[in-house]
């Protein structure tokens, strides 16, 4: 389909453009909603339960995720000033940009390697409770997302260099960017149910 | 007219058609192509899960008949309906419909993605074969619904059963976004949203309803899964989980996906009677917009399944008022429908036939669906014969029936040749007059307390039963006469020519079969489709279909 792209005159692409940007869109909200599938049983299992955390579940440590939310947000402010960099054909800048975003959700996927060891150490699994159901099937969607978010990253950056993204055409780029402030976003909700509210 | 002057980006951007075999038929990215598939598997689909409905009614023509073990009639029933909802009157109503007259109603030469409509079709036999395979190792016994805890004490077919469930679900959620994209960017220059055809308005809010509610209930087969294979405790009460959260998720899908399989039957509805009474249709926005209240209330009123499921009261009373409520946008299009036939020129040709057929059964159905909604009654007819009843005079009564019309209306576009009308009307008869001896004694024995689920029952029920199974077989038996209808159509069916019935939607503006791009020229569209009796508002369409006259 590449070198059908390219036989696109700007009418077509800026209709080819807005119809992508809509049905990402529309994926966005439909990927949005299995999280809040997965949040409303989290938050039903919870109210539900007489005690919580269930006895004998050593929580999740707020510090260490903290620490780990910051990373994430960072890599966020990192996107949109790549992004910033692009549109104004500053493309150093943008490689630089795109490098440190890929860094930080790398290292947030890190921090999240280490905490599942901590909890697997401390004997909470994702199968000894509700908690640890609801915690490690919440986290893991979203690190998986996050993992895909760099793997999407990792290829719009190649193809920025291969010079497939011109400064009037780069819907990659855009969608690339909208999938990364998503995951930021939703992360948002999960620490603060998660590990905020305790 | 501003609108008008949208700028032909598209019009002249034509892909190369396909020219092996594979990209024709197999995997082609052509809607047309793509809905017939869809029209082949999803009835191949209904004629297996109607044999199990056949099975299951050999097995209750007795009371204590030994046609099907007991295990085996719970895997029958569970089947039968996870199939007929999810491998038959969904796909059939968004997959074959929706792809086959969406983007001809709306003067478009594909959808928006085409390559994604090719690719959920193609999740869509995997899903099936995993459904029906899943007899090889132990089908689901839980009903369509699979509630735990039973459905985690099942053996591995519930696993596929949710493979299964999850494939389609994938699949629908991407044929929802793609329709929503391609009905909001690609109308034709002037077909403003109330110019729209109202199937398009149909299938607009069906897609709606399909991306979202069914990424819901994608999550909830993950964790079913999850938690049958990996044994996370999210529904098993005994480690702390709870069922009910397993009921709210389920059917805050599950009621939207009754929109989902009615919404599209009340688009095809829309679109028969004008064209059969020969009258502007009655209400053109109270019935599009009714759609929409529709599809909003839909996910309002999930927990009216829950009744019998422990439900706080202050959580019952408005549930129950809402059920009630969303009765009224549906009473709309009914009244809308009746005042359009009102004083009409009917032609009483098959579609039409279907439709009133569809009309009677279905406001039924929605008259018992008042009695469940009310909590009082729904806990006395909930676990009885009066829920099936119901529930087949709304899918059954209501979208096979809206589907049967669809097809004898769009036949003649889909494969260029009329349908025998004889045959039809015979099939019509047979089928109208089966089904409802069929379903109709089921509201009173489920009334005096026979319970719904259980392979065997008290000898009282027994005549009934009978002749609720003889009539069930002669409405298996009627599908047949379609069958050789459509297949008689190939070969000696009459030739139909590009509008038959004289209708004024943009399909009927081009040859049956519609040619590869649909449309020479994107058609520039003047004013709404069904004002009968004036010109064609359409510019850009070759004058021979402008002045094509009905021939029934």
């Amino acid at each position: 389909m590449a070198s059908h792209a390219v036989t696109l005159n700007d009418a077509q692409y800026e209709e080819q453009r807005d119809h992508r940007l809509l049905g990402f869109l529309f994926f966005l909200i439909s990927d949005c909603i299995i999280f809040s599938s997965f949040i409303f049983t989290y938050l039903y299992l919870r109210s539900a339960a007489p005690v919580w955390p269930p006895p004998g579940v050593t929580p999740a440590d707020l510090y260490m995720a903290g620490v780990n939310s910051i990373v994430l947000f960072g890599s966020g402010a990192t996107m949109h000033f790549a992004m910033e960099s692009f549109k104004h054909d500053k493309h150093l800048r943008f490689y630089w940009w795109m490098m440190a975003t890929i860094l930080l959700g790398s290292m947030f996927l890190g921090g999240q390697a280490i905490e599942y060891t901590n909890l697997i150490h401390e004997n909470t699994l994702w199968t000894t409770s509700i908690y640890g159901s609801s915690f490690f099937s919440l986290t893991g969607l979203h690190g998986f997302h996050v993992f895909i978010g760099v793997c999407f990253l990792v290829v719009v950056l190649n193809q920025t260099l291969s010079g497939t993204y011109t400064k009037t055409r780069y819907f990659g780029l855009t969608a690339a960017s909208l999938y990364w402030h998503f995951v930021d976003v939703i992360w948002v909700a999960l620490f603060s149910i998660l590990y905020v509210w305790r | 007219m501003a609108v008008v002057e949208v700028s032909h980006a598209t019009s002249e951007h034509i892909h190369p058609p396909p020219e092996t075999f594979v990209q024709k038929y197999v995997f082609s990215f052509d809607h047309k192509v793509i809905a017939v598939q869809y029209f082949i598997t999803t009835g191949l689909f209904f004629v297996l899960a109607g044999l199990l409905a056949e099975l299951m009614r050999a097995q209750l023509a007795g009371p204590n008949n030994h046609v099907l073990s007991v295990t085996m009639y719970n895997q029958a029933y569970s089947v039968h309906g996870s199939a007929m909802v999810w491998l038959v009157i969904i796909p059939v109503l968004t997959g074959a419909f929706g792809n086959l007259i969406m983007p001809l109603q709306i003067g478009a030469r594909d959808v928006a993605f085409p390559w994604l409509n090719m690719f959920s079709f193609w999740l869509f036999p995997p899903a099936g074969i995993l459904l029906f395979g899943s007899f090889l190792l132990g089908a689901p016994e839980a009903g369509w619904t699979e509630y735990p805890p039973i459905s985690l004490q099942e053996p591995a077919g519930t696993s596929m059963w949710c493979a299964a469930i999850f494939l389609v679900g994938v699949s629908s959620t991407i044929t929802g976004l793609n329709f929503l994209v391609t009905i909001i960017k690609m109308r034709a220059p002037g077909m403003t949203w109330t110019r729209m055809p109202l199937f398009v308005w149909a299938t607009a809010v069906t897609a709606f309803l399909s991306f979202i509610a069914t990424a819901n209930l994608s999550a909830a087969l993950l964790a079913l899964f999850i938690e049958r294979t990996f044994n996370v405790p999210y529904y098993d009460p005994s480690r702390g989980g709870s069922p009910v959260v397993w009921q709210h998720v389920f059917w805050f899908y599950s009621h939207p996906a009754v929109y989902i399989m009615v919404l599209p039957a009340f688009g095809i509805i829309s679109e028969i009677i004008p064209t059969f009474a020969r009258r502007p249709i009655f209400g053109y926005k109270a019935i599009a917009y009714s759609s929409t209240a529709i599809g909003l209330m839909s996910f309002m009123v999930w927990a009216h399944h829950m009744f019998t499921s422990g439900l706080a009261q202050w959580v019952q009373l408005p549930f129950m008022i809402l059920t009630m409520a969303i009765a009224v946008p549906t009473g709309v299009k009914i009244f809308s429908w009746v005042a359009t036939l009102w004083a009409g020129k009917i032609r009483l040709a098959s579609p039409l036939l279907f439709v009133l057929g569809f009309l009677s059964t279905f406001t039924f159905g929605g008259i018992t669906g008042i009695f469940l909604a009310s909590v009082p009654a729904d806990i006395h007819e909930h676990a009885t014969y009066f829920v099936v009843a119901h529930l087949h005079y709304v899918l059954f009564g209501g979208s096979i029936f809206g589907i049967f019309a669809g097809l004898y209306y769009w036949w003649p576009k889909m494969t260029g040749r009329m349908l025998d009308e004889r045959l039809a009307k015979l099939h019509f008869w047979t089928m109208f007059v089966s089904f409802n001896a069929t379903f109709l004694p089921m509201h009173w024995i489920g009334l005096f307390g026979m319970p719904r689920r259980v392979a065997t029952y008290d000898p009282v029920y027994g005549g009934t039963n009978l002749f609720i199974s003889i009539s069930a077989f002669v409405l298996g038996a009627s599908m047949l006469i379609f069958a050789y209808n459509a297949l008689r159509s190939a070969k000696h069916g009459e030739l139909a020519g590009p509008n038959p019935w004289g209708a004024r939607t943009l399909e009927w503006m081009i040859p049956s079969p519609p040619p590869y791009y649909n449309f020479d020229r994107i058609p520039i569209v003047l004013a709404a489709p069904y004002d009968y009796g004036q010109p064609l508002p359409y510019r850009d369409v070759a004058p021979e279909y402008l002045a094509a006259v009905p021939r029934f």
